[in-house]
């Protein structure tokens, strides 16, 4: 990280040495469209994207600690997109999002007579095809998170709540969410980590495209570093992505309201 | 698992409580079938488009195969040296693998038992490495394996060649220990009864003999979860492979599939036979050892 600091005030075209030039790389990062857009897309695959899959699977949890049948294999069945490389399932959600006829998705609402979508390929609809995948894959860490905090809450008191007359939803909601406050914050921060992180399903699904759509942090930091050989400037957009990562942090923390020393 | 048992009781009230609870269950129940087979349709999309003919593709009729042609599996590794890139996955997958249970293993412990005064500051430098995302020091590690002194034709000051570039050593070595085992480790070993270890020492087992035969056999479902988990991270990992490998001979399975992927664009039912040959040992290897994987993952939750 320190190494990334320092390398960030200099030009450092590789194999051209280092040479130090102050704040320019800040300055090229912050005026550059594609930059600017790639943080605007990160922010809004994390807004979208984190809640929307922390809520799925706080309910599947819910659900599964009930205590039912097949209870193995819908946790497995939740949890195995997770397991799984995000490139093969890239290439996999490719196929699924293919352009013509012959994709699941097309064929789908195909037989509602819409259609076909160019899913990956438009501007409007490459990344919230990109946050579907991301959903999709990132719900079953968070429902196991989740799962093992409910199941080191006390029983007696969802017993006591139910004696008093309180329904399930009233339990779920005003006993289950605010006793999983820690778990929350926990999920919450390590699911911001991992949003900013998507790379592997830029790569293989759209590289950024079209016209920028789907580009992200990553993705800018990859191309300025090892397509066009610019070290410095591709530290500089990782010290912009260290610190967008640690307010969001700190955010997140005043919002959940965390407490405790997770 | 805790399981949710009905009390009988005679009140009238109480049995109109008890049927609307089972129509809650069964709805719960329906649900949660519902978002699993969700989860899995893709899985069954990719096994079944492996199992189809180009052309069965192309007009889009039926979901099940007409012919189930098992020949794509065999053509996708003729078309691919997907037997390279899976025999490089598996060293890369069992050096770190091994990494994880010695090196993460003893750091891990002598963090949890061994008091000395710099204990809490590596612990606290741990937790804050954990909070790093690994793309903010991509470039970095990458500068560091390129310029790695006294290899790959590098002089003594790291110029010259191209360092760990294209070799073994850059592949495994950068995150071979992540500090996610470390502190995995150092969870599980903080339970060990001191006691026990005092003991040991006291019939005059030396530190290592300590480590070794006392007390990592109480943990041995950390080594077993901590291994299977960086074997799994190994299996998946893309894009470190993507930048210090450049020769087919040192391609792993995921970086392989990509550049498959962009060689063979329309040919959807090698790509999918492809794509499973991709994801197979690790879907094996986790519905094998589910327990394993799944305390892992719970254990950084709870702790």
């Amino acid at each position: 990280m320190v190494v990334a600091l320092v390398l960030s005030f200099t030009r450092y075209d590789i194999p051209a040495p280092p040479e130090f030039i102050g704040v320019d790389n800040y300055v090229e990062a912050f005026t550059s469209r594609s930059f600017q857009r790639a943080v605007l897309n990160t922010l809004f695959l994390t807004i979208v994207a984190v809640p929307t899959a922390m809520i799925i699977a706080l309910v599947i949890a819910v659900l599964l600690n009930q205590g039912m049948r097949w209870q193995g294999f819908f946790r497995t069945a939740v949890f195995l997109p997770h397991i799984t490389a995000t490139v093969a399932v890239a290439v996999l959600w490719l196929w699924i999002f293919n352009p013509d006829h012959t994709g699941l998705l097309n064929r789908i609402i195909g037989t509602i007579g819409l259609g076909p979508v160019s899913w990956l390929g438009s501007t409007e609809w490459a990344m919230p095809s990109v946050i579907v995948m991301y959903i999709w894959q990132s719900i079953g860490i968070k429902m196991l998170i989740y799962l093992a905090a409910l199941q080191g809450l006390p029983p007696e008191v969802g017993e006591a709540a139910r004696l008093d007359g309180a329904n399930s939803l009233e339990r779920f909601w005003y006993m289950t969410v605010p006793l999983l406050r820690p778990a929350t914050f926990f999920v919450l921060v390590i699911s911001v980590i991992s949003s900013f992180q998507v790379f592997d399903q830029i790569y293989i699904l759209t590289s950024g495209g079209p016209a920028n759509a789907t580009t992200v942090m990553t993705y800018q930091i990859y191309q300025s570093a090892f397509q066009a050989s610019r070290m410095g400037y591709a530290s500089a957009q990782s010290i912009v992505l260290f610190v967008v990562l640690i307010i969001l942090a700190i955010v997140s923390r005043r919002i959940v309201g965390g407490t405790d020393a997770h | 698992m805790r399981t949710n048992t009905l009390e009988v009781r005679p009140r009238r009230e109480d049995r109109i409580a008890a049927d609307r609870s089972r129509l809650a269950r069964s709805l719960a129940w329906t649900i949660l079938l519902l978002v699993s087979l969700t989860m899995l349709a893709p899985f069954i999309w990719m096994v079944l488009t492996a199992l189809k003919t180009e052309g069965e593709i192309l007009r889009g009729d039926g979901l099940l195969p007409t012919e189930w042609r098992w020949q794509n599996f065999a053509d996708a590794l003729d078309a691919a040296p997907f037997g390279i890139y899976a025999r490089n996955s598996l060293i890369l997958a069992a050096a770190h693998t091994l990494m994880t249970v010695t090196f993460a293993a003893a750091t891990g412990y002598s963090l949890a038992k061994l008091r000395f005064r710099a204990a809490p500051w590596i612990f606290g430098g741990l937790l804050a490495a954990m909070m790093i995302p690994g793309y903010a020091t991509i470039v970095p590690q990458f500068l560091m394996v390129r310029f790695m002194p006294l290899f790959g034709g590098n002089n003594v000051l790291g110029q010259g060649g191209i360092g760990w570039i294209d070799s073994w050593w850059g592949l495994i070595i950068p995150g071979g220990v992540t500090a996610f085992s470390i502190f995995l480790f150092r969870q599980f070993f903080t339970s060990v009864p001191t006691e026990l270890l005092e003991a040991a020492r006291i019939d005059g087992v030396g530190e290592v003999g300590i480590f070794v035969r006392i007390a990592s056999p109480q943990v041995l479902p950390a080594f077993l979860t901590a291994g299977l988990l960086s074997a799994e991270n190994a299996w998946n990992n893309f894009l470190w492979p993507l930048l210090v490998t450049r020769s087919e001979e040192m391609r792993v399975i995921q970086v392989g599939l990509a550049s498959f992927r962009q060689e063979t664009t329309a040919q959807w039912t090698l790509m999918m036979a492809g794509t499973t040959l991709a994801m197979l040992p690790m879907i094996v290897l986790f519905l094998l050892a589910q327990r394993y994987f799944v305390q892992g993952f719970a254990q950084v939750g709870i702790k």
